[in-house]
């Protein structure tokens, strides 16, 4: 398989690409992806090789877009829309938790919903308020819903495929911070990564770190920058989350730190930390910490106090390391 | 009888015209300052208005001074001219901590509680219910004052403008709709928005709609002060489709070459400046000389509170966690002791 040094856009428009050339079902719509090619230029080229019926420039209303892709979902088709940022998506909940999530449980299985809904979120682009939301527990509250989020460009393509490859709605969660973040070699062909498995990016002893999207990469400079023996793992998915990977490197480790952006209250490291301590209370050395961003909007000009970083990923990991 | 009457207006409408323009002239050079300012990394991000003068300009000559504005990212020139100062928005752009809102939202979002502009959120047209419900607390306490609430073209396509449409009919709110329809949402032509006339959408609500021309100040100005006047006098809302033009990309961000030919030039004979120019002259309020003076002074003001503005220290870093609520959590205070 050839391949190609691609960036996490570049990367996400060959995914959509390959599904594209392979299946006619496939659909894109939303606002700004065609001509314009989308505003992070995702979907840049598509509409020009694909054609107007394939690639949608929808007029502005999100509800409307989400609910037309579960309408095509429904009847056959694999649509992939796209919400310009994922701050939007608020105005399309209706349709995502009480359509979307339950077409297949309400209909008794005889309809389902397979589409992947890209969205990108999170901070560090100096969007403020309304243009760098974290909120992922929303979905991974929801049953019905598949979560998923990448981390590097070779990831973004690998899941998206294995996404719209699925039977289930996928919320697919792009973290707009590493849009353009780095470069990595990624197979210009089809690839799969599977859903519902995590990664260990790298493997130590000492402690976990749980995180996942854009974390990752500070997480790793904070482990590597300070020699931390580390097991570091990216969940890729939150819905379903993958138990065995978390739970085989606490049994290892007995201490955990877990990074995410969102903030605190009802973020989905609640939730994991829960399901540690029901499973394996017993592996622990020290308290799990989380380290997040705080319960508030996000700042525009004082963005940098938002976002997690080194110095206090690196105060949690030593607290844990430090317990007895 | 007559004749002295309208003389009496000339004399009362020269004043008033002027001033218009000259609110239309120091928004756009504004505009291009933090545009070129932008370009120069000296701003983060920001949605020119250029082309959307005039009709702002139009309505807020037709707003008295306790009429409340719902409006959106790009109404720059009506903050201006309802005598918003200069610095408000600057300093907003800045995010600085001289910043009515401490620099928490993005550049383009404004707040003036002062002089009733609301602060403003990115989420297309949700601006329209809210503003139906401000129309109700007025007509609750029995004010003798309106709701102007401004949005874009795009923003007809979502619920939100469905809603507060049809509220503000049902409840018969003193509440005026102003489409500012540039043309564009982002890449999207209003033809690709909606197939009819903005304007028509009113008759689905059972409320006025009309077509206004955006971009001469003065047939805007009448527009508006009649669909104000209904408003004012008990008689429901009104939907003003203001037809503009959108003459620089969405925003800093936005590359319009990707999907459209820019057919409106500043300084041509479609630029709502030049039309208010030839307005005040053919009416013999004004000459090229009181014109020039106008521009000049404009770009002065500009130049100075520019860069006075940008000597403005950043917020203290403890401001981007306060107004959560009104008093801070404990969870906030923990996460805030960790951060700082
Ligand atoms: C609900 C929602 N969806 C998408 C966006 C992203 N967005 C910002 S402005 C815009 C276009 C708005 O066009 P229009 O309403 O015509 O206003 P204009 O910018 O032309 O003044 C879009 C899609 C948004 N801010 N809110
Ligand atoms: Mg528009």
């Amino acid at each position: 398989m050839t391949s190609k040094t691609m960036n996490m856009v570049q990367a996400l428009n060959s995914g959509l690409d390959n599904l594209m050339a392979a299946d006619d079902r496939i659909i894109l719509l939303g606002e700004d992806i065609g001509t314009d090619g989308g505003v992070f230029r995702v979907t840049d080229g598509l509409l020009a090789k694909y054609g107007a019926e394939r690639v949608l420039d929808t007029p502005l209303v999100e509800v409307g877009i989400v609910g037309m892709a579960i309408g095509m979902a429904v009847q056959g088709l694999r649509p992939i829309p796209e919400i310009q940022f994922q701050d939007f998506i608020y105005t399309a909940m209706d349709q995502i938790i009480n359509q979307m999530a339950k077409i297949r449980y309400r209909s008794g299985g005889e309809y389902e919903c397979p589409m992947v809904l890209r969205t990108p979120y999170g901070a560090g682009v100096k969007g403020g308020l309304y243009h760098s939301q974290s909120g992922e527990s929303y979905f991974a509250h929801t049953a019905g819903l598949t979560v998923v989020t990448p981390s590097s460009p070779y990831d973004a393509k690998g899941l998206l495929i294995s996404a719209s490859k699925g039977e289930d709605p996928v919320i697919f969660l792009e973290p707009k911070r590493l849009y353009r973040a780095g470069k990595q070699e990624v197979p210009e062909d089809i690839y799969k990564i599977p859903i519902g498995k995590a990664e260990l990016v790298q493997s130590g002893d000492d402690v976990t770190i749980i995180t996942y999207g854009a974390m990752v990469p500070t997480v790793m400079d904070t482990v590597k920058k300070n020699n931390l023996n580390a097991d570091v793992l990216d969940l890729r998915t939150l819905v379903p989350v993958d138990k065995d990977a978390i739970m085989l490197s606490v049994q290892k480790t007995g201490r955990v730190v877990i990074v995410h952006e969102a903030p605190r209250t009802g973020g989905f490291g609640g939730e994991i930390s829960a399901m540690i301590t029901e499973r394996g209370i017993d592996f622990l050395y020290a308290p799990i910490l989380r380290v997040t961003g705080p319960d508030s909007p996000i700042p525009y000009r004082m963005e940098e106090y938002y976002v997690p970083n080194e110095r206090r990923i690196l105060n949690a990991v030593r607290k844990v390391l430090e317990s007895a | 009888m007559e004749q002295q009457q309208k003389k009496e207006s000339k004399q009362s409408e020269k004043p008033q015209y002027i001033r218009a323009y000259a609110a239309m002239v120091l928004s756009r050079t504004l505009d291009k300052k933090i545009v070129s300012a932008q370009r120069q990394g000296r701003v983060g991000f920001y949605t020119p208005t250029m082309g959307q003068e005039a009709l702002q300009v139009g309505v807020s000559m037709a707003l008295e001074k306790e009429d409340l504005v719902y409006g959106y990212y790009r109404d720059v020139p009506m903050m201006l001219h309802r005598g918003v100062p200069i610095e408000t928005i600057i300093n907003q752009i800045m995010g600085n901590s001289a910043d009515t809102a401490k620099g928490r939202q993005m550049p383009s979002h404004y707040t003036s509680k002062a002089l009733h502009f609301m602060s403003v959120q990115s989420p297309v047209a949700s601006n329209l219910p809210l503003a139906a419900g401000a129309a109700y607390a007025l007509k609750y306490r029995q004010k003798k004052n309106v709701v102007v609430t401004t949005f874009g073209d795009g923003a007809t396509s979502t619920p939100d403008f469905h809603a507060g449409m049809n509220l503000a009919a049902v409840f018969k709110l003193p509440l005026v709709f102003v489409c500012e329809n540039n043309g564009w949402a982002i890449s999207l032509p209003v033809e690709r928005q909606t197939p009819v006339e903005i304007s028509l959408k009113a008759s689905a609500y059972g409320m006025p709609g009309v077509k206004a021309d955006g971009m001469n100040f003065v047939e805007m100005y009448k527009v508006a002060r009649a669909a104000i006047q209904d408003a004012r006098a008990g008689k429901g809302p009104t939907l003003i489709d203001a037809l503009s033009y959108r003459m620089g990309p969405h925003s800093t961000s936005d590359d319009p070459t990707k999907y459209r030919k820019d057919d409106v030039k500043e300084g041509s004979e479609k630029d709502p400046l030049v039309i208010g120019e030839k307005l005040l002259i053919s009416m013999d309020y004004a000459d090229d000389k009181l014109l020039e003076k106008i521009r000049n002074e404009a770009v002065k003001t500009v130049d100075e509170r520019f860069d006075a503005c940008e000597k403005i220290p950043p917020p203290d870093p403890i401001t981007a966690f306060q107004d959560v609520y009104k008093n801070m959590t404990w969870m906030l205070e923990e996460e805030v002791k960790d951060i700082l």
